[in-house]
């Protein structure tokens, strides 16, 4: 709250982030690292099939993600170093693009043209689909909220 | 020991992600936003995981140290998320085609990245 004044006033190029939101966010990306790391060993993956772990990650971290955007977007009082932690920090490590991408290399070569096809459309649509329902879930409660405040 | 390496090279991926966000806030100018910073993160990542399987086959890389990189650094510099988010961000700023171009770019782009990193690893 009192590095607030840094981040806030109307200056267009945003100040560089102090060194609250920058614990934040290596926290943030331990938890999120170890959430995800502990859920691949719990339920594992194989080559030939559609990775539904990081699928579930992806998706579930994508609506968290959305709807809290939308919540600080209505609230932009929140503390800078928490939205950090939590944004960047844990849902950004916890989520990750380059397994997909590598999951989707490999069953190209591997010739699952059915389960790198099954794959990319599922994570795009409910990659998608889950951050449009958090935009709209996040508006909700900002608008609900709103009277309270 | 391995989450411990995982957990270790992650944080360092966040960070440097996080740098890079910062970066690209500060040097914004007056453009409209379009989530540059994911694109970047999310092509280097792919390449990063991409060396490292690539590596992991004919160096004796243990199988610690690839899931330290593949997992830790590769997995958290890139994200998923934001990339969501952003997506759905700039459609609800009826600005479609840079919605369009944000799924393909990092899609093309972040396949061509560990495909290349593939190749000059192995």
């Amino acid at each position: 709250m009192k590095s607030a004044p840094e981040e806030r006033g109307a200056a267009p190029r945003p100040g560089l982030p102090g060194w609250k939101a920058w614990t934040a966010v290596a926290v943030g990306g331990l938890i999120g690292t170890e959430l995800r790391f502990g859920a691949g060993l719990a339920f594992p993956e194989s080559t030939g099939a559609v990775p539904w772990t990081t699928l579930a990650i992806n998706v579930a971290g994508s609506f968290i993600l959305a709807t809290l955007t939308t919540l600080w977007i209505a609230r932009p009082k929140t503390a800078f170093w928490l939205r950090a932690g939590i944004g960047p920090g844990l849902l950004g490590s916890f989520t990750t693009f380059s397994a997909l991408v590598m999951a989707i290399d490999q069953q190209i070569r591997g010739g699952f043209h059915a389960t790198w096809l099954a794959y990319l459309g599922l994570s795009l649509v409910l990659g998608l689909g889950a951050a449009a329902a958090g935009w709209k879930t996040g508006k909700a409660i900002a608008d609900f909220g709103g009277d309270a405040q | 020991m391995t989450a411990i390496l995982v957990g270790i090279f992650g944080v360092s991926g966040a960070l440097l992600r996080f740098s890079v966000d910062s970066w690209f806030a500060h040097h914004q100018g007056s453009r409209p936003h379009w989530p540059w910073a994911t694109l970047a993160v999310n092509v280097v990542g792919s390449f990063i995981i991409g060396i490292s399987l690539g590596l992991t086959g004919h160096l004796e890389l243990g199988a610690d140290w690839h899931a330290a990189v593949a997992s830790g650094l590769a997995g958290g510099l890139t994200t998923f998320s934001s990339w969501t988010t952003a997506t759905v961000r700039l459609v609800s700023e009826t600005r479609y085609r840079a919605a369009a171009l944000n799924i393909g770019s990092n899609l093309v782009a972040g396949l061509a990245a560990a495909g290349i990193g593939l190749f000059l690893a192995g």
